[in-house]
């Protein structure tokens, strides 16, 4: 075990990388282009990646280690939002990024990849998967039979983006599969929503602060509503995504990871394994729906327009959103229903929790006002954009009488912190780098939030929908409106 | 704004008048207004000794405002009567287009001195934020009427960056600190760069438990509070070795440490403004130092509110 470093002031250093490479399987895509190379070149702008720091990118298309810098260079220059580009740190940075093409199925590629690996003098290496799930177990075998898994006197670390799987068997066998060549604890799945600031001082808030915690159960909270809205469609990515849909693009991953943040337990520690343990607890709580419960408690949805999108079939049965409600069954939870809706074309992007208070037991004003005489608090976390805290409660109108109407009280992260907020990418690639998986999401978390989302998959996979049901730019279909007014109550569409 | 009228209550509309001017000249933009958001997180009270000082300072305050938007309080003596006036320091994030604000007050301390100064301050702080006091160009120990403010502030910080006597500023600090006040040095702060690149070499290259001795040495006509911090640090951290500080002919400031260990001696040496070298053990390279102003050390202490715990470990040493 190494020895604790004595000169350590974690106040006042940052955070470092220690000597590593990444490998980057997909370096062509998407992914790195938008996310891995501005989030690492941000890491080296705040001098948090050692000088020998060193990037490998592998994908089939023939390129030089010249033509992949200038590639990256352009990315780093157009998705850095917030950083202005530095030629003279591009200069220092690019040194060490390498490319090495090559089809992942080519036991040659993996020879190459060590080759490279050596060439960087690292011992300690990341591997990231930012390729089609389909190659992950290709990738990890390649990984596993050039020996590239493990190391004497270094590491050796994989991150896997999602989906995990399609379905709760196939992110069984897909789990099976990592961990036959790389232990769970050398494994990073990467949930980017749990890398938000905004998803982290959840933490934050709910167990650094005295006054909420006694609030957070039953007896004072009726219900939380989970909210991840987009306004735009496909946007040419129809062909994944009618393979994909919301239930399993949001709602399985993303946004039970949120409300597992949201609904568990205090960890006695703030320590990976600990915070991963409570989580996975909570997603082991939540009621597994019965078959016939999944009409009632689940609506999937489909915007007007969606199948004559390119690359999408004009018969397709894809949820571009899809709702559902939640029940968790234990002492703190029981009876509080959570909604969770995520959905494409909707009126506009947000993403937001909103934990609605129960109301005062007794109406004391507002007689004859015509006025509801009290409302519910309501504390809204919101995650993106304009991320920030509200509490709305009443307040009496200026004037005669008792008149009191809704005022909201708002904390801003923006205006509360004048620092920049690191990208969730950053946090999470340093995270890993640094073997701290608090934010990642373990093998035994992510099946527990399949085993949730299973019922209402087989359901909607035996059911012919009749789509579209919801006109873009609406908050989708009115079914989503009859689940929640079957209780008595309605969607948060503010 | 008349001197012998100064009553906080006026001062407080002034800063509210100032939102609303800020809010109706961002709405009657030509451009579209996104409107202005106002951001507060601490009160900093800056007390300087001079106008020209004082003038300094707000720009200095005015840059730190960006990271920790604060009220804040510039106090500076004058030859009349006492004064205030308000200010806003407002930017724009880059790649935004919202103007955020945050509020300052300028008092210009009449005869009445600082003393009088502490009384009308009280009000003026932010409720229920904390309230830190920088006491700009404070020798510590010669406090010139500062410490009237004391009482007021979580947090007090100074720079014994110019004192001459080292020692005497490090008891008055050591006192301030028993007396149960949460104080820092700026001089303690330039120091992070270097303690960083030091830190780094024990995460990996080399075992603390191995260090048999410890030489530091440092340029300059006398001990700096910069090289005592820097001896007690090593000391406090490594109590198994000797540690020894000895001048050197070079620049004010530390110069080098060298580590004795049983595979041989590692050394950090300065070897330019910007530069430190490494060398020994089978390590040679050279790292960067941070360009360091005074907005980039206030901005490095305001982040720390709460205890620090090494730098009062450091301190009574």
């Amino acid at each position: 075990m190494a020895t604790a470093n004595p000169f350590s002031d974690p106040l006042r250093f940052e955070r470092r990388v220690p000597e590593c490479a990444i490998v980057i399987f997909g370096a062509n895509g998407d992914l790195t282009k938008r996310k891995l190379l501005p989030a690492l070149y941000r890491l080296a702008h705040d001098r948090r990646l050692p000088e020998s720091f060193a990037i490998v990118g592998n994908s089939r298309t023939a390129m030089t280690d010249e033509a992949f810098r200038e590639r990256m260079c352009d990315s780093v220059k157009q998705f850095s939002e917030d950083t202005e580009f530095d030629p003279a740190l591009w200069d220092r940075f690019s040194r060490n990024i390498h490319y090495v093409a090559g089809d992942m199925n080519d036991p040659a590629l993996y020879t190459a990849l060590a080759a490279k690996a050596e060439a960087t003098g690292q011992k300690n290496m990341l591997f990231y998967l930012s390729t089609q799930p389909s190659y992950y177990g290709t990738v990890v075998d390649g990984l596993g039979q050039a020996g590239l898994n493990r190391c004497e006197g270094g590491w050796r670390r994989i991150i896997v983006e999602k989906p995990f799987g399609h379905d709760l068997s196939s992110a069984h066998a897909l789990n099976q599969h990592l961990q036959q060549v790389f232990p769970e604890r050398e494994t990073y799945r990467i949930d980017h929503y749990l890398g938000k600031e905004t998803v982290q001082n959840i933490f934050g808030f709910r167990f650094g602060n005295g006054i909420f915690e006694p609030l957070w159960n039953r007896r004072y909270i009726s219900q939380i509503q989970i909210t991840a809205a987009e306004s735009i469609g496909v946007e040419g990515r129809g062909a994944y995504y009618q393979e994909a849909g919301a239930l399993r693009d949001m709602i399985q991953n993303h946004l039970l990871q949120v409300m597992a943040t949201i609904a568990m337990e205090p960890s006695a520690v703030f320590e990976s394994d600990a915070v991963r343990d409570e989580r996975a607890k909570l997603l082991r709580s939540i009621r597994i729906m019965k078959p016939e419960d999944v009409p009632r408690y689940s609506v999937a949805g489909q915007y007007k327009g969606f199948r004559e999108e390119e690359g999408v079939n004009p018969q397709a049965q894809t949820d571009t959103y899809a709702a559902a409600t939640f029940y968790v069954d234990n002492w703190r939870w029981a009876g509080v229903p959570f909604f969770i809706r995520s959905g494409k074309k909707l009126p506009k992007r947000v993403t937001d929790i909103a934990i609605q208070f129960k109301a005062a037991p007794l109406a004391l004003f507002g007689e004859g006002s015509g006025e509801p005489n009290t409302r519910p608090n309501l504390l809204i976390l919101r995650i993106q954009p304009e991320e920030g805290i509200s509490l709305r409660f009443l307040s009496k109108e200026p004037g005669e009488g008792m008149r009191l109407r809704p005022v909201s009280m708002d904390f801003n992260y923006g205006t509360s912190f004048g620092e920049r907020s690191p990208s969730a990418y950053e946090t999470l690639l340093m995270d890993a780098m640094q073997g701290d998986a608090t934010l990642y999401t373990r093998q035994d978390m992510v099946e527990a939030s399949w085993k949730v989302i299973q019922p209402i998959l087989e359901d909607w996979g035996n059911r012919k929908f009749t789509f579209p049901n919801y006109e873009p730019g609406s908050w989708g279909p009115a079914e989503a409106d009859a689940m929640l007014g079957r209780l008595g109550l309605k969607w948060r569409n503010s | 704004m008349s001197t012998t009228a100064i009553r906080p209550e006026s001062i407080l509309r002034d800063l509210q008048k100032q939102w609303e001017d800020l809010a109706s000249q961002e709405i009657h933009s030509p451009t579209e207004s996104a409107g202005v958001l106002r951001a507060c997180a601490m009160t900093l009270v800056v007390a300087c000794r001079t106008p020209e000082e004082a003038l300094d300072a707000r720009q200095v305050a005015g840059q730190v405002m960006r990271v920790h938007p604060s009220r804040a309080i510039i106090v500076h003596p004058g030859s009349g009567d006492f004064d205030a006036r308000v200010f806003a320091e407002c930017w724009k994030p880059f790649g935004r287009r919202q103007q955020i604000c945050s509020e300052g007050i300028e008092i210009i301390a009449g005869q009445g001195g600082f003393a009088e100064v502490a009384r009308f301050l009280v009000p003026l702080r932010v409720p229920d934020l904390p309230v830190v006091l920088w006491c700009r160009g404070s020798s510590v120990s010669e406090t010139g009427g500062f410490h009237h403010l004391y009482p007021l502030a979580d947090k007090i910080i100074f720079d014994t960056h110019d004192v001459s006597d080292s020692d005497a500023a490090l008891r008055s600090l050591r006192r301030l600190h028993a007396y149960g006040m949460r104080v820092a040095d700026l001089h303690w702060t330039r120091l992070s760069g270097w303690r960083e690149v030091l830190a780094h070499l024990f995460d990996s290259n080399i075992n603390a438990k191995e260090i048999r001795s410890a030489r530091i040495t440092y340029g300059g006509d006398s001990v700096t509070t910069c090289a005592r911090y820097f001896e007690a640090w090593i000391r406090s951290s490594l109590p198994q070795a000797r540690v020894a500080l000895e001048p050197e002919y070079a620049s004010r400031g530390i110069y080098s440490v060298t580590f004795d260990t049983p595979k041989g001696d590692v050394t950090i040496q300065h070897v330019g403004e910007h530069t430190l070298s490494v060398t020994g053990r089978g390590l040679e390279y050279r790292t960067g130092l941070p360009s360091i102003n005074e907005a980039a050390l206030m901005q490095e202490e305001l982040s720390i509110l709460g205890a620090d715990g090494v730098y009062e470990r450091v301190l009574n040493a």
